[in-house]
């Protein structure tokens, strides 16, 4: 319901660029001094965790923590642009700008610009912050190749609605500064250092009550660089990621507060550059489904399968399963279950307990 | 054959432009329905949420992007009522024609008789409370009146060559609903003053105008799910203060408010609050008629 409102309205609305957030430009303060002031937001993160994790010690669990609070600044800043900011303080101190980024949303031709550090168009699933997804963790797939925080990076991008009389059809073309490896283990720093992205998607309404989403996406980058002593010079290697992504919705309009089902699958494949001339290709995806059977219940389950980037014919896979109580479109509780076999053989359970919040404004509901 | 298949082609995108006529979308089949009496066959009047629909959780689905594209007019409901949906689809929409502050964008409330404005301190410990008042004006007939009068003066703004014909139809409609306002107050003649229970807060418009006077809600606060205890301390309220009917938008469960109703020994009625609510009002005459008939049978004295 409206409770992830911000970010979780550009996943729906996610056709064109990514839009993790909606400001609202007619402004809700009450006090006229507080008109002109960007839209406050806040999204509270605590999560506990219990079993024992694989490899063992890899890292440092706290049976209950506060991973983050996310605060959005979001404005309109002048007849042609808007800006959206959203500062990650985490639970350990530290504090990281996820994105910030102005939007020139009164282009001509179907064109929007951005300009920023903001989430690439790589899929749908990399749009949304963790916290507003509905899981504890990101599906195996997107940490192996796009990392535990998804792809962002300072950039620019243009979107276009792509005219047609039959379905909304978005094109994206993004440019980036390549991000480190260990932030988007599918790519790597070298001298050719900007990572470009290309998306196509298409959204179709079923029926009243059902629709789907179709998208294709492309990233091309470096994967590090490579010295040829005998040469003494160094040449760049590349890496690519594809990635096709479907989702279908349903939700009966009449009785919308009540039911609903959602199921994502996106699949990612990656052709790297291991040295000059030989490639190495590995794929990873996710399918989630979840229902929603009463007004504040939901349960969902996730099956992952993925191998990592460079990383040979070696595999892992899991499920997640979870249910979820929202005592109100502004938080929600969720019991959730994981179980990760990973590749040397060892097999990794869990138990997390999300609990997530947000204060501010009225933002969009989740598509 | 391949020539007739392009020319074919280029016609249906060619086709927008050439008909040339004002598009007008709004939020929900009521400012609709208003905007289709002012702007007769002139203008193209389309609409986001269905009168079946909760107007407060419709999705933001792309494919409204695709209405609000080429629309010249844009009329919300307001005073957040769309505030989960409306701007974020707006800030999609790739038409800067529409967006807040331009001709194109029209808030309906401007004017008309609001309720319920909140005067002192407000958090959401109170619900999905709207800080600028009740956003159920429109099932006043005479804020229909005002938004039609709006209506016709911004499309004369946009589309100045057919503002004669917007005036003339804005005359027509005001004297009709002039006529219509008597034979309702005529029908509410026979439930004026009964008490009722509402599933939610929709109705302080239509209760002021048509004389109901609603004492408790379903809903605990704005958006609230019932609890057990709520429940039952509504149902010996019914009793106690002598309540004649529950009345229910169609697109909540009807479940418990039946076991209410039944528990409490009064009669449960679905009363649509928006054009649309039921398959045979297409038009804001037909709502208040259909909304009356319904009170009338149920409630009547």
């Amino acid at each position: 319901m409206r409770f992830h409102k911000a970010l979780f309205s550009a996943l729906l609305l996610n056709v064109p660029a990514a839009l993790p957030a909606q400001p609202q430009l007619s402004g809700n303060a009450l006090q006229s001094s507080n008109i002109l002031n960007p839209n406050i937001s806040v999204v509270g993160w605590l999560q506990g965790e219990t079993g024992r994790r694989n490899p063992a010690g890899e890292e440092e669990v706290s049976p209950f923590a506060v991973k983050e609070a996310e605060i959005a600044f979001q404005s309109v800043v002048d007849p042609y642009t808007r800006a959206d900011v959203f500062v990650a303080v985490e639970g350990e101190g530290g504090i990281d700008l996820e994105e910030g980024y102005l939007t020139w949303y009164s282009l001509p031709g179907g064109l929007s610009l951005k300009a920023g550090k903001f989430k690439g168009a790589f899929g749908k699933f990399n749009l949304t912050h963790t916290p507003e997804t509905p899981f504890a963790d990101r599906p195996l797939a997107h940490e192996a190749y796009l990392g535990e925080e998804g792809l962002a990076s300072a950039g620019g991008g243009l979107s276009w609605h792509v005219p047609n009389p039959w379905l909304l059809l978005n094109l994206d073309a993004q440019a980036f500064t390549m991000p480190e490896a260990a932030e988007v283990p599918a790519f790597d720093k070298a001298r050719r250092d900007l990572l470009y992205i290309g998306r196509l998607n298409g959204y179709l309404d079923l029926t009243e009550a059902a629709n789907i989403t179709l998208g294709g996406s492309c990233a091309l980058g470096a994967a590090g660089q490579e010295f040829d002593p005998v040469s003494s010079s160094s040449s760049t290697l590349s890496s690519r990621l594809y990635g096709l992504d479907l989702t279908y919705r349903w939700k009966n309009p009449r009785r919308a507060i009540y039911r609903s089902l959602f199921w994502q699958t996106e699949i990612l494949w990656n052709r790297r550059e291991i040295s000059a001339g030989s490639h190495e290709n590995t794929k990873g995806y996710f399918s989630h489904l979840e229902y929603q059977f009463a007004r504040r219940w939901r349960a969902g389950g996730r099956y992952d399968w993925t191998q990592a980037p460079g990383g040979g014919t070696a595999h892992e896979s899991g499920v997640l399963a979870y249910l979820t109580f929202m005592p109100s479109e502004f938080s929600l509780l969720s019991l959730q279950g994981r179980q990760v076999d990973r590749s040397d053989g060892t097999k990794e359970k869990l138990a997390f307990l999300k609990l997530t919040f947000n204060i501010g404004p009225h933002g969009a509901h989740p598509f | 054959m391949k020539f007739l298949n392009l020319f074919v082609l280029a016609s249906l995108f060619c086709a927008a432009p050439l008909a040339a006529k004002v598009k007008v979308v709004t939020t929900t089949e009521d400012l609709a329905a208003l905007a289709r009496e002012v702007a007769g066959d002139t203008a193209e009047v389309g609409y986001i949420a269905r009168g079946y629909q909760d107007p407060h959780f419709v999705e933001a689905k792309p494919s409204y992007l695709l209405k609000l594209k080429k629309a010249r007019l844009f009329i919300q409901v307001g005073l957040e009522l769309e505030a989960g949906w409306a701007p974020a689809l707006l800030t999609s929409a790739r038409n800067p024609g529409i967006l807040p502050g331009r001709p194109g964008f029209m808030d309906a409330s401007e004017g008309c008789e609001i309720l319920e404005k909140p005067a002192g301190g407000l958090d959401r410990s109170l619900g999905d409370v709207h800080p600028l008042g009740n956003p159920h004006y429109w099932l006043n007939p005479e804020n229909g009146r005002l938004i039609a009068r709006a209506i016709a003066r911004r499309l004369s703004v946009i589309d100045p060559d057919n503002a004669g014909k917007y005036k003339a139809n804005l005359a027509a409609f005001e004297t009709r609903l002039t006529g219509k306002e008597k034979d309702w107050d005529a029908a509410a003649a026979a439930f004026k003053g009964i008490k009722v229970v509402t599933y939610h807060n929709s109705w302080p418009s239509f209760a002021k105008r048509f004389g109901l006077d609603v004492v408790d809600f379903v809903e605990p606060k704005p958006g609230i799910p019932p609890s057990p205890a709520h429940i039952h301390s509504l149902i010996a309220r019914i009793r106690a203060e002598g309540v004649s009917l529950l009345m229910v938008e169609p697109y909540f469960d009807q479940k418990l408010p039946k076991k209410v109703a039944a528990e409490a020994g009064v009669p449960l009625v679905i009363v649509p609050p928006s054009v649309g609510g039921e398959e045979g009002i297409k038009t804001y005459f037909d709502l208040f008629g259909r909304q009356l008939e319904l009170l009338k049978k149920a409630g009547g004295k």
